[in-house]
């Protein structure tokens, strides 16, 4: 920072002369002035020339500087003291300050003009002649550094208020691990002062089991970038809290390397989540593992191709719902609570107990064998054979348990628990209160029936059923009405596979909706196609039969929009519901028969005699005809008109129709008309047919 | 900007000129004292030539003169002020438990000014240079105690630090000056009022107004230095840092040292009840320093 400044002599000539001698002379005084020039008119450093002598270190000089730094005017200064102008020179006094052999620089507080002290820096050069120094001055920090010094403190202030009241708790290092600020969040999440975190006080309230990992984070952290961790911090005696900690690098110039951290306690989250993920997988009633649970742990302990290892048990209750019925839910779910605990008790502490639903639970045992597993099927059903106490009465729990152990032909771990499902079917099949093994034969029919059911899929979605057509005459004419619509499935290796076969199959399975759409779509197609071909000679009714578990609010409108998109009147179309179907649950079946016959379908009950129907219950019900069953009319070639003569005269004391099933010969026609049946169906009438011949039959007899 | 080091106590000015200030003008030791403050300075400049990196080090007046990298590629070169650094980073104070294994990193972890701190503490500890009796202990004591007292008075516990690591550079001055009659001033007046008196008595001086002198010259900045310059002003706050400091030392190092009420002497920015968690601490964390100090 000093200056080249060169004093000049005192009484340097003038130039004026032109000698050789002289001329080096005048060309060194003039650039001496021009040095001296430059300097006085200086005004961003303050320059001044001091001597020493016996009189004390005076100012001899001073630039426009010291008028812009101290507010003094050049010349003023002029014969002032060096002590009056720094009252307070370093230790040493000011022969500190002035120092022959080298130059000295020193942050010094000078008096400026209004008599306030000013820190300056300054640096005192001794000149090449003795006794006189040249000292520059000025502002000990830069305007820019000053400023730059405002904003941080400024910045710091803000920070400092930011986070002080925050709600986040706030750590702010500036040297290591060192806190310099803790914020009054973060002194209430610790339950602890600000003076305790202070420094490295703060690491006493992380878990000790994370500190490592906290600091190890810090430390990467003041070596730059930012990072989070979890970890547990404590607050109080017994209560610690989950807390996420992220990490920001900040460097403090002179200081060192820091960081700000800010610390979201996320124990109430974390609780939240963790009940969620037990609740995802357990069941609220029992507190057993759900089946959502029993497949990630099966799916986890199963390894393919091994033997022996995994054990599976399934249980069902049997009869529960006689429990439900006569006590109630409220004792159905207290005994399936009670089972759960016994179920939980006899098991050994290593093994799963799932509520699969309903009634069921499974068990899953490692490191067992057939007999292990049918051993402990056995104990849980002494166990659970104890009388359970519900509402004052003794119940006696029995349980049908299927069992498998898993062997090579395992290849996925639902095939084990599908396996020992199958199991227990069988063990019920057997009689109920049995642990069943699941046999080679067993196994490979319910294989086969999975593997029907996925062709049925198929063969729905890719309308490879058809539909076959049987008439229907009026019994006193013989004239065909209409006919019904039976639906036919041809399996491409098996052959022809008959409704009784496919039509449960997909009641099992959840394709008798699909089922059902399709039939009712392809009837309507073949109305709409014979009133194209035949005019008023096409058939004015086609039955179309419905499973119990179509009819339900949703068949009103799918009846509706298949109608519609066919263009075909709803009079062309009557329904078939079995009487079973209808009687169980009557008062659904009402509702939804009432709003098919608002659209103006007629609704037949098909089977009628073979199932309980309440005689009360039937004349409520809104319904056309009633279709006697095939063995009561066989019954009429054995001299027993008895059951079919009631039926019709049932049906007309009700005002319907009653169409017999199953007619094969002319006495049975005769006998029917005799009774007073209005309809007839059967081989003896006509076979059913494709829908092109029945095209060409009701042609013909149209003729 | 630099700080002189080159050793010189050529002074142009003599004592007599000296010892005739100007009115008004408070800047020289007392009259008739035997010490003379030019010649114990410049004995630093003169143990600085032992400890040239040190030295070096302590000329650097800014952070911005040497970058981490910079400073501890100098600091290699002196093999026991890098293994203080590296100590001292590693030492219970940062809390980071031994994680510091590189020069580079310890140096970023204390900071320059800390660095430059131990530089200067470096100075005075040479072969030559014997300190007096507790001297460690005290030095400890007082950096973590200003430390940990600064959030309270206003003060950046990392300048602190290095304030009161320093503290007693001019009581190792005069004892290397004048081991004797210092070792037995120390003995005789154990608590730091009186021995302040003594040394005043003695020396014309005492030896924290010597720690700011020296400290001013080589350039540490004024806000580093008010703390010792206004320790006997009562009013002032940066005083009171040290003067509680003082008082928080003594209640750990000094038998039978009777306790002054901590808010009078802090401009009541510090009440008794503060105290506590402030001696624990210090407790808990100066041997770990002087461990790291001592090398």
């Amino acid at each position: 920072m000093s200056l080249p400044v060169v004093v000049p002599a005192p009484g340097v000539p003038g130039p004026r002369t032109t000698s050789p001698a002289r001329v080096g002379a005048l060309d060194s005084a003039r650039v001496s002035r021009a040095v001296v020039h430059a300097a006085s008119v200086r005004v961003d450093v303050a320059i001044l020339v001091v001597t020493a002598d016996g009189d004390g270190a005076r100012i001899r000089w001073a630039n426009t500087g010291v008028e812009r730094l101290l507010g003094y005017a050049a010349a003023d200064l002029v014969g002032t003291t060096v002590e009056a102008l720094f009252p307070r020179p370093p230790l040493g006094g000011t022969g500190a300050l002035l120092r022959r052999e080298r130059s000295v620089t020193l942050e010094l507080l000078a008096r400026d003009r209004t008599g306030s002290l000013v820190e300056l820096a300054v640096v005192t050069t001794p000149s090449t002649e003795g006794g006189v120094w040249t000292v520059s001055a000025q502002h000990a920090r830069s305007d820019a550094e000053r400023a730059l010094a405002d904003s941080a403190a400024a910045h710091e202030r803000r920070f400092t208020t930011l986070t002080q009241r925050s709600p986040m708790p706030t750590l702010l290092s500036e040297q290591g691990l060192r806190l310099a600020h803790v914020n009054d969040a973060f002194c209430r999440l610790t339950g602890r002062q600000a003076e305790e975190l202070l420094g490295t006080g703060w690491l006493a309230s992380v878990h000790p089991d994370d500190v490592d990992a906290v600091v190890g984070l810090a430390a990467e952290v003041l070596e730059g970038g930012s990072g989070d961790i979890r970890a547990r911090l404590l607050c109080g005696p017994d209560d610690e809290r989950s807390t996420l900690i992220r990490f920001s690098h900040l460097h403090t110039p002179d200081l060192g390397s820091g960081f700000v951290a800010t610390v979201e306690d996320v124990t109430e989250r974390l609780a939240f989540e963790a009940q969620l993920a037990h609740q995802a997988t357990h069941d609220p009633l029992t507190g057993l593992p759900n089946r959502a649970r029993l497949s990630t742990y099966v799916a986890e302990r199963f390894l393919p191709g091994t033997r022996d290892g995994l054990g599976c048990l399934f249980l069902d209750i049997d009869d529960f719902k006689v429990v439900n019925d006569s006590l109630g839910h409220a004792a159905g779910d207290q005994l399936l609570v009670q089972v759960a605990r016994r179920l939980r008790a006899a098991v050994r502490p290593t093994d799963l107990v799932v509520r699969f639903g309903g009634d069921e639970f499974v068990v899953v045992c490692e490191d067992v064998d057939e007999d292990d597993v049918v051993a402990l099927g056995r104990r849980i059903s002494v166990e659970l054979a104890r009388p359970v106490q519900l509402g004052g009465v003794g119940v006696n729990v029995r349980v049908s348990v299927g069992v498998t152990v898993q062997t090579p032909a395992h290849l996925t771990a639902d095939e084990l628990v599908r396996d020992c499902d199958i199991a227990m079917y069988q063990a019920k099949a057997d009689g109920k209160g049995r642990v069943s093994v699941l046999d080679q034969a067993s196994r490979e029919e319910a294989r086969d029936k999975l593997r029907l059911v996925a062709d049925l899929r198929a063969a729905i979605d890719g309308g490879q059923l058809t539909l076959a057509y049987q008439p229907v005459v009026a019994a006193a004419t013989l004239v065909p009405v209409g006919l019904e619509a039976l639906a036919r499935w041809t399996h491409p290796t098996r052959g022809a596979v008959g409704p009784d076969v496919f039509v449960p199959l997909a009641e099992e399975s959840g394709l008798v909706d699909a089922l059902g759409s399709y039939v009712l779509e392809e009837a309507c197609r073949q109305i709409a196609a014979w009133d194209a071909e035949l005019g008023v000679a096409a058939p004015r009714t086609v039955n179309v039969n419905v499973s119990a578990l179509q009819l339900d609010e949703h068949l009103p409108s799918l009846v509706a929009t298949t109608l519609s998109r066919h263009g075909v009147g709803a009079e062309r179309i009557c329904l078939e519901v079995t009487e079973s179907a209808l009687m169980r649950n009557a008062d659904q079946a009402r509702a939804v028969l009432d709003q098919l016959r608002e659209l103006g379908v007629t609704i037949a009950v098909d089977d009628f005699g073979t199932g309980y129907s309440s005689l009360a219950q039937l004349r409520r019900l809104p319904v056309d005809r009633l279709k006697i069953d095939r063995s009561f009319v066989a019954e009429l070639s054995e001299g027993h008109p008895e059951i079919t003569g009631a039926i019709v005269a049932l049906a007309a004391g009700l005002g319907l129709d009653s169409v017999a099933e199953g007619v094969e010969d002319v006495a049975q026609v005769r006998a029917l008309v005799e009774l007073g049946a209005t309809h007839l169906q059967g081989f003896g009438i006509a076979r059913p047919m494709t829908g092109a011949a029945a095209t060409a039959w009701f042609a013909e007899r149209a003729r | 900007m630099t700080a002189p080091l080159v050793a010189s106590d050529d002074v142009v000015l003599d004592d007599d000129e000296v010892a005739e200030p100007e009115d008004g003008v408070d800047d020289v030791l007392l009259p008739g004292a035997t010490f003379d403050a030019h010649a114990v300075l410049a004995s630093i400049d003169t143990m600085a030539a032992q400890r040239p990196v040190a030295a070096q080090i302590v000329a650097l007046t800014h952070a911005d003169d040497a970058g981490a990298k910079d400073l501890s590629r100098l600091l290699a070169a002196d093999a026991a002020l890098t293994g203080r650094v590296l100590k001292l980073a590693n030492s219970a104070y940062y809390g980071l438990r031994g994680r510091v294994s590189s020069l580079q990193f310890a140096v970023t972890v204390v900071g320059f000014a800390t660095v430059r701190s131990m530089a200067t503490v470096a100075l005075t500890s040479t072969d030559q240079m014997t300190l007096p009796a507790e001297h460690w202990t005290t030095s400890t004591h007082l950096a973590l105690a200003c430390s940990t007292l600064a959030p309270r008075m206003g003060h950046r516990a990392a300048d602190a630090l290095c304030m009161g690591l320093l503290a007693q550079l001019g009581a190792a001055l005069l004892h290397h000056h004048d081991p004797q009659g210092y070792g037995e001033l120390t003995a005789a007046h154990r608590s730091a009022v009186d021995r302040r008196e003594a040394e005043v008595e003695r020396y014309g001086v005492h030896a924290v107004e010597l720690t700011a002198a020296a400290m001013r010259q080589w350039g540490f900045p004024s806000t580093m230095v008010a703390p010792l310059d206004q320790l006997h002003d009562p009013t002032s706050v940066d005083g009171g840092l040290l003067r509680g400091a003082f008082e928080v030392t003594e209640r750990l190092v000094v038998k039978g040292h009777r306790p002054v009420p901590i808010h009078r002497l802090t401009c009541d920015r510090v009440r008794e009840v503060d105290v506590v968690p402030v001696l624990t601490q210090v407790r808990t964390e100066a041997a770990d320093l002087r461990r790291a100090l001592e090398g």
